[in-house]
């Protein structure tokens, strides 16, 4: 066995940097056990400061998920997520449509870029929330509002992405392919677009994210009907209880959403280590 | 046209009581998030213990809207400055405290390991090379915050209308003035710009030697 | 001086459970005052953790590490080391890298700056004080690093492949700055390298070692006469020493 010698001070090492925050990511079964017990340690403060202290802000972690429960067997919200999930969907779909084609686009073509690489730079550094008094405006307390909210989170992250991704593609990649006679639509299909799927999957991700963020924020100011409405309506009725149940069912959609576009992720760039 | 619509927003004097009071929220909310954030991201930068334990709990808070939790803080805090500062610290400390340790953690590990072979205490290690090279990673944090922080301070406002802008923009779209409507929004829209674009130029400053590593 | 008897280090590999990875094995040897020693060897067989263990930057298992009859238990002011990627603060300009060993170690400012200007002239980069490690080439940022370990007076230099990130033109015109400045003043210096034509060039002794586990295969003369200028490279001297590091290096390759 290894023997210990005297540790002077110095010797004391710091470990490598390392540094993951998805919940997703691949690692060590004893790395996620040590998060998970870390999640289970707050679920039992949680539970005891709720029974301890009474607050009407803080029931118990056991009550908020007694609560979730009901509201699956009951269906009771379901009329109101089936409501949001539509306009996350349907949000997120023309995200991904803008996103992805005015990435490619300003990826591709340099002159395109420079035309409009400042209008999505600000839009993109702008909290996005502020539109949301316009498109009120523009569309009054509609679905239209609503999702025009959610493109507007989720648009810009996939345009900056999708640009640098197909920036970043190997340029002696496409310089072979010319070698070989193929042509602009060509190198397109064959070298940019399976060599950027990566980075541009990394903004997919992203833009979900923010779609499932645009979706909630604009339904808490804007409409009567999804979650964001419901989250407002217990607020008011001051039941913390299913507000902190509504959180939770936006947590998951948020997870679960997640999820889906890494399963994506992976079925189509496991090349890419 | 925008230009006779401003000077009639900016010589309405509730337009500036209101920017006023917005704003206090703001700056409240995102000096305690700076404090807040760089606090937690420094200590899990350097205990990896600590790291591991905030680990999921920093993962939960970056993929989570915070808006739902709004109704929560009311509950607890009610409508007043107290509410509204502490909701723009749940919309942006989180974002600090993450670039904040990225930037610790970061830190090429052959210029620790220079300092120690010149016989540096841990300290002077902290102060000369980590310290400095985690600055780009804090700025940009500190940017990132500025900008959430603009979020929470407009989810506040539009959603706690009893005050500030957001009751200026109940009160003009309540009189069908939308015209005022759309001017106070692009204030906000053009306050937001400078503070970030003011940001950005602080974080160029300080951190030009350094690629950009930043995360949200 | 530098003595080394029966030094062994093992690597705890983290996800195995059982055993680790030895990568030192009864180390033995000596560097005489203001010898220059080289010591070449193929991947794997420990000369960085060897120069690490003598900065003291990482503790070893077994054996004993004495400079001048004292124990290494830590970095200390008589040794100081030159790193293979610079080790630059890419935030602090050449003056205050320069002088970053100095004020570490509780020099006052005023005279870590003089001493630092006039190693930086030392060095040939007078002039570029105020400049930024990364408007520097290669081969000045490693003169800076060279500068930086030099400012702390050390009687000891740890170098650990410090030429091998740059070309080999920039690698040439080094080497020839280091062997001027080892002139003026004669340092104990252990200097890892990857080249033959490098070993046998810098040094009074090279140092062979063998992989898995790290092994002393050899101490080797050099009849060189010191200074060395560039023709020696042509001497049939020179050449049998490197031909013979070549045919032991090979053997190992194939091993």
């Amino acid at each position: 066995m290894k023997q210990e010698t005297a540790a002077h001070p110095a010797f004391k090492s710091r470990g490598a940097p390392r540094f993951n925050f998805s919940l997703g990511l691949r690692r060590s079964a004893r790395e996620n056990g040590l998060e998970i017990l870390a999640l289970l340690g707050g679920a039992a403060i949680w539970e005891a400061l709720g029974w301890g202290l009474g607050l009407q802000w803080l029931p118990p972690f056991s009550r908020v998920m007694e609560t979730l429960w009901q509201f699956v067997r009951s269906g009771a919200i379901l009329a109101n997520l089936g409501s949001s999930l539509w306009g996350l969907v349907v949000g997120f779909g023309l995200s991904l449509a803008f996103g992805l084609v005015l990435g490619a686009l300003m990826g591709r073509y340099r002159s395109i870029e420079r035309a409009l690489d400042i209008y999505v730079h600000a839009l993109f550094v702008c909290p996005s929330i502020v539109f949301a008094p316009i498109f009120f405006a523009i569309f009054g307390l509609s679905d239209a509002a609503r999702i025009a909210i959610i493109v507007v989170y989720s648009t810009f992250v996939i345009v900056i992405n999708t640009t640098a991704a197909i920036r970043t593609v190997d340029p002696s990649l496409v310089e072979m392919a010319r070698s070989f006679g193929c042509r602009e639509h060509q190198i397109f299909t064959r070298i940019l677009l399976p060599a950027s799927l990566p980075l541009v999957f990394a903004g997919i991700r992203l833009g979900m994210g923010r779609a499932v963020k645009g979706m909630i924020n604009g339904e808490m100011l804007i409409a009567f009907v999804g979650l964001g409405a419901l989250a407002q309506r217990y607020g008011a009725q001051f039941d913390a209880t299913k507000v902190f149940a509504i959180a939770m069912v936006v947590l998951i959609i948020g997870l679960v959403s997640n999820w889906l576009v890494q399963m994506l992720d992976q079925r189509f760039t496991s090349w890419a280590n | 046209m925008v230009a006779g619509l401003f000077r009639l927003l900016l010589s309405e004097p509730r337009f500036w009581e209101a920017l006023y009071v917005s704003n206090q929220a703001l700056i409240l909310g995102y000096a305690f998030s700076v404090v807040v954030g760089i606090s937690l991201g420094l200590i899990a930068g350097r205990f990896h213990w600590m790291d591991r334990l905030l680990n999921p709990y920093v993962g939960v808070l970056l993929a989570m809207p915070v808006a739902p939790l709004i109704p929560i803080v009311i509950i607890a805090l009610g409508l007043g400055l107290a509410a509204r500062v502490f909701i723009v610290v749940l919309f942006a400390f989180v974002f600090i405290t993450v670039n904040t340790r990225a930037g610790v953690r970061g830190v090429e590990p052959s210029l620790i390991e220079m300092a120690k072979s010149f016989g540096a205490s841990e300290g002077q290690i902290w102060r000369r090379i980590v310290l400095p090279g985690a600055m780009p990673a804090i700025f940009a944090g500190m940017r990132i915050g500025l900008g959430r922080s603009i979020t929470g301070m407009v989810m506040v406002e539009l959603l706690l209308v009893a005050s500030g802008l957001g009751r200026l923009l109940l009160e003009f779209s309540g009189r069908m003035q939308s015209d005022l409507v759309f001017a106070t929004v692009l204030a906000v829209i053009i306050e937001a710009l400078v503070l970030l674009t003011a940001m950005q130029a602080i974080e160029r400053r300080i951190a030009g030697w350094a690629p950009d590593i930043s995360i949200g | 001086m530098i003595r080394v008897r029966g030094l062994s280090k093992e690597f705890a590999t983290s996800d195995n459970g059982g055993g680790g990875v030895l990568a030192l094995s009864n180390i033995d040897f000596e560097v005489r005052d203001n010898e220059f020693i080289t010591v070449i060897g193929p991947s794997g067989c420990g000369k960085t953790t060897l120069l690490r263990i003598i900065a003291g930057l990482i503790p070893y298992d077994q054996g004993e590490v004495t400079i001048y009859g004292r124990p290494v238990t830590g970095p200390g002011p008589e040794r100081a080391m030159v790193f293979q990627n610079f080790a630059l603060m890419p935030w602090a300009d050449i003056m205050t890298n320069v002088s970053f060993g100095l004020e570490i170690r509780g020099t006052p400012k005023e005279q870590s700056r003089a001493t630092a200007k006039e190693l930086i002239k030392l060095v040939g980069l007078e002039g570029f004080e105020q400049r930024l490690p990364k408007e520097l080439s290669g081969g000045m940022q490693q003169r800076v690093g060279l500068a930086r370990a030099l400012a702390v007076n050390p009687q000891i230099l740890l170098m650990d492949e410090p030429f091998g990130s740059v070309d080999e033109q920039t690698r040439r015109l080094l080497q020839e700055v280091l062997l001027s400045l080892w002139e003026r003043e004669r340092k104990t210096v252990v200097f890892i390298t990857h080249s033959m034509d490098e070993a046998v060039m810098l040094g009074d002794r090279v140092m062979l070692m063998t992989p898995r586990p790290g092994r002393v295969k050899e101490m080797i003369d050099i009849p060189l006469n010191r200074p060395r200028l560039r023709e020696v490279e042509k001497s049939s001297t020179f050449l049998e020493v490197k031909e013979y590091l070549w045919e032991n290096l090979k053997a190992m390759q194939l091993e």
